[in-house]
């Protein structure tokens, strides 16, 4: 290529930059003065409610995140959108409630109270076991997903991988919906983790629920997400996979069976999305074969926003898109509908601006 | 080796049991049983129990299915009958034994008084009782286990002495040799490209195109018109993802702005506008063009999968936005438009189904033409090369983003003019015509019919929107089906049932060009 022609690359590079840069500029902008409006000129909301958007962000963050590092992980790995990610997380839910549903029909009657069930009796139990056949059936999922729909394809183009994956979203979904019916489920929890029931929190004269469920699943989601870093840095398995991720060529002719750590991967990331399926109905209380469809899709966008192929980033990405989910109908003092606009929007505008995401490293343009 | 035999024959068989116990916990089995009766001319009402004949034929069609597949193709040399015989065997006895332990579950539940419904929607006490063939259920299990340990065996044993019988396979392999011949002959060929048999070919066509849409009916007329509208979507979705390689999800997006900036223009209510039907076409498409334009802009320069997701959720924003109070004073909200107007010409009006079947058949004939010609122009050998390979295209200098981007607002353009078609055809559009279930029906029967393909769009139209309207029963199975069939045709036949012809004409065009310069 002759010297001219790259400096006009170049240029036309770098004025792209710029106006990326300046359309980001105009829109956070007009963002932080529509907020500014809202919050302080018409002080619509006091204090309290502001906390209360605040923690259900968090614990929807944490869920997000959960969901979001499975994308995050699949793509890094083999550079596909796991459309059906979203789904293995709606298995892992409807998982969960059945198992409470199992053992509410378990008798264990005690002595002070004769008609007592399984699940109130030994409701630790009960939730560990809900999260362990949840867990399971999700990472079943993505294993079986691997073997079967992406394995053999896995030097396809890309596009095949995509349509792959649309079509074992669309079979999932539709498979649960004849197996269990479309009607949403009430999903009845444990006794002690009743929803709606919490500590009170005092916020400027008003009482601020701190749900039991909501605390729970911040909890957990926060432990899992420190044990799958500690996995990736610290492991064998997860140098593996960093490994793989970075040159799968390279990595076999290291000594790493590349086969067996992507099928560990998408265990992994199923096992995730899993004990995020298990949360969403302990906490959400509503399950159906559509549960697993919007929030696939905005982990997907979480992922983005934190740079895809980055783990902190996706952690990072979900927990700033809970909370922007929750606070931002208020915050920009528009309809509570059009939540889910908020994160679709997000996703279009971190394309246009930032595609590398907050955390992405200055990716090439092959990777983007 | 006998035990190569026995592993096959049980991975199969239970690859079977358990698509067997699926269909019967989504109430397949009854549905089968029902196709099954419809090939043999009776037609079943819902209400009734499925007849138990058609029943055991379903399940024995499915036994003969794992018992063939478990005998065919061995994995070594030997190919004996007691191998086939073996791997038949265990397939069927595995698959009899899977569906028999869940039969007798059910049934023993069912026996108890406990209704599965609760949880299993779909497994009615009715569909129990013939899972079991009307019979007590132990004897009930026993007789499924049988009838499909038999049916194994026995398709092991046809496949078996199909495959090695000589007599047979040369007689086959004449018969189809003279078939071949006589398509393949010269006289036919002298037939095929003699210009006056193409115009009389034609002249059939287009009598035929002109009398059907008159004689089979208002209903027919509904179904085709869906068909042609999916035909148009096809192509349009072609351009993008067939030839310029992007996958696009939310496609229904500009389909919706086509449709609503039509229906906005031409209904009386919201705004009263009350446009000429051409004029709001014109705009329609040209809206749906540029909101292409607007979306590819920031994205196509991306490389990966980008456009996928961003579509989809443009599709879903456009979707909820539509259907919020926000916008209910400029689009009606969730009750949608109408009264949208019909096409005039002349001062007259027509919105017959009949008139508006023609105008349907007309739009199809013009964006199978555009896209006919787009396919061999120079764009659209741009299209092709960044497909096969964008770092290569660029570097003969093809300047990929704004070609990318120009198949992008051409597709959404199309695309447009289908949603104009679609709300003026129904006279009326709403939030819940453009779901995404619109888009995976595209992108289904354009990955059916042939990636790349205008025939193959046609019979991928046809074969997802044509076949559904006769095979009602399927209907609550077709998106189950769609899904199935995108995983399997990816894995199996990545570039449809018709797939394009164009890298071996470019290599005949090539060698051919060789040939003459030396």
């Amino acid at each position: 290529m002759d010297k001219s022609q790259s400096t006009s690359i170049q240029a036309r590079l770098r004025l792209e930059r710029y106006i990326r840069t300046f359309v980001g500029i105009v829109i956070s902008l007009f963002l932080l003065w529509r907020v500014y409006n809202v919050i302080v000129i018409q002080q619509n909301f006091g204090a309290d409610t502001w906390v209360r958007f605040g923690l259900s962000g968090l614990i929807l963050g944490g869920m997000y995140a959960l969901i979001a590092i499975g994308y995050t992980l699949v793509y890094g790995i083999m550079f596909m959108i796991n459309f059906a990610h979203g789904e293995v997380m709606m298995l892992g839910a409807s998982g969960g409630f059945f198992t409470f549903e199992i053992l509410r029909f378990i008798p264990a009657p005690s002595a002070a109270s004769p008609d007592l069930n399984f699940l109130n009796a030994h409701p630790f139990i009960s939730v560990l076991l809900a999260f362990l056949v949840g867990i399971l059936i999700s990472a079943l999922a993505g294993f079986f997903l691997e073997k079967i729909a992406y394995g053999p394809l896995r030097k396809a183009p890309r596009l095949i991988l995509l349509i792959t994956a649309i079509g074992a979203s669309i079979f999932l979904q539709n498979l649960a919906m004849l197996l269990f019916g479309p009607q949403r489920k009430n999903v009845v929890n444990p006794d002690i983790l009743t929803r709606g029931t919490g500590w009170i929190l005092k916020v400027s004269g008003n009482d601020v629920l701190i749900s039991y469920t909501g605390v729970f699943s911040l909890v957990l989601s926060a432990l899992l997400m420190t044990g799958l870093y500690i996995l990736v840095q610290r492991t064998k398995l997860g140098r593996a996979m960093r490994a793989v991720a970075q040159d799968k060529n390279t990595a076999s002719l290291m000594g790493v069976d590349v086969d067996d750590v992507v099928s560990k991967t998408f265990i992994i990331s199923g096992a995730l999305a899993g004990a995020a399926g298990v949360m969403w109905s302990i906490h959400m209380g509503l399950v159906n074969h559509y549960t697993g469809f919007l929030p696939g899709i905005k982990a997907f966008t979480a992922a983005v926003m934190g740079g895809i192929g980055n783990i902190p980033g996706a952690m990072l990405g979900g927990m700033v898109l809970g909370i922007i989910e929750a606070i931002g109908p208020a915050a920009l003092g528009i309809d509570f509908q059009l939540k889910d606009v908020i994160a679709f929007s997000i996703l279009v505008l971190v394309l246009i601006v930032r595609p590398s995401g907050i955390l992405g490293e200055k990716l090439s343009e092959e990777k983007l | 080796m006998r035990s190569s035999a026995v592993d096959k024959g049980l991975r199969v068989g239970v690859i079977f049991g358990i698509i067997i116990v699926t269909m019967f916990l989504i109430g397949f089995t009854v549905t089968g049983a029902g196709l099954v009766g419809k090939i043999f001319g009776v037609s079943s009402s819902y209400s009734a129990p499925p007849s138990l004949i058609f029943f055991s034929i379903f399940m024995v069609l499915l036994g003969v299915w794992a018992g063939a597949s478990a005998a065919a193709r061995p994995l070594t040399e030997e190919d004996s009958l007691r191998r086939a015989l073996t791997a038949g065997f265990m397939a069927g006895a595995s698959a009899g034994f899977i569906s028999a332990i869940v039969g007798l579950i059910f049934g023993t539940l069912a026996g108890k008084g406990i209704d599965p419904r609760t949880y299993l929607p779909s497994v009615s006490p009715d569909s129990i009782r013939t899972f079991l063939f009307n019979q007590p259920v132990p004897l009930g299990s026993l007789l499924m286990f049988g009838l499909l340990t038999v049916s194994g065996v026995g398709a092991a044993f046809v496949s078996h002495f199909l495959r090695n019988n000589n007599a047979l396979k040369t007689g086959l392999h004449n018969t189809s040799a003279a078939a071949w011949n006589l398509i393949g002959s010269e006289r036919v060929s002298r037939v095929t490209k003699n210009p006056y048999a193409r115009y009389a070919a034609l002249l059939v066509f287009a009598a035929i195109l002109i009398i059907l849409p008159r004689t089979w009916g208002g209903y027919w007329n509904y179904v085709f018109g869906t068909v042609g509208i999916y035909i148009i979507l096809g192509l349009g979705l072609n351009i993008i993802t067939g030839w310029a390689g992007q996958l696009v999800i939310g496609y229904v997006a500009f389909f919706a702005v086509g449709a609503y900036t039509f229906a906005l223009l031409t209904a009386p209510e919201p705004h009263n506008l009350v446009l000429n039907f051409w004029v709001a076409l014109v705009l329609g498409v040209l809206a749906a063009g540029i909101s292409g334009l607007l979306i590819g802009l920031p994205i196509l320069n991306l490389r990966g999968d980008y456009l996928a997701i961003v579509t989809l959720g443009l599709a879903e924003i456009i979707r909820i936005l539509l259907k919020s109070d926000l916008m209910t004073a400029y689009t009606n909200g969730p009750r949608g438009i109408r009264d949208i107007g019909g096409p005039t010409l002349l001062g007259q009006s027509f919105i017959s189904d009949v008139d508006f079947m023609y105008l349907i058949i007309l739009a199809v004939l013009v964006v199978t033409f555009i896209a006919t010609r787009l396919q061999n122009s120079r764009t659209g050998k741009a299209w092709y090369a960044i497909n096969l390979d964008e770092t290569v295209a660029r570097a003969t200098g093809i300047n990929a983003f704004v070609s990318k981007l120009l198949a992008l607002s051409l597709s959404a353009a199309i695309a447009g003019f289908a949603g104009v078609l679609f709300a003026s055809r129904n006279q009326f559009t709403g939030p819940d015509d453009h779901v995404l279930m619109v888009s995976i029906n595209v992108i289904c029967l354009v990955i059916v019919g042939g990636i790349g393909n205008i025939p193959g769009i046609f019979l991928g139209a046809f074969a997802l929107k044509g076949l559904p309207e006769i095979l009602r029963e399927t209907e609550s199975y077709r998106l189950l089906i769609f899904g199935v069939l995108l995983v399997l045709m990816m894995r199996l036949r990545p570039e449809g049932f018709l797939p394009a012809k164009r890298p071996a004409l470019e290599k005949s065009a090539a060698s051919k060009a060789v040939g003459e310069e030396v």
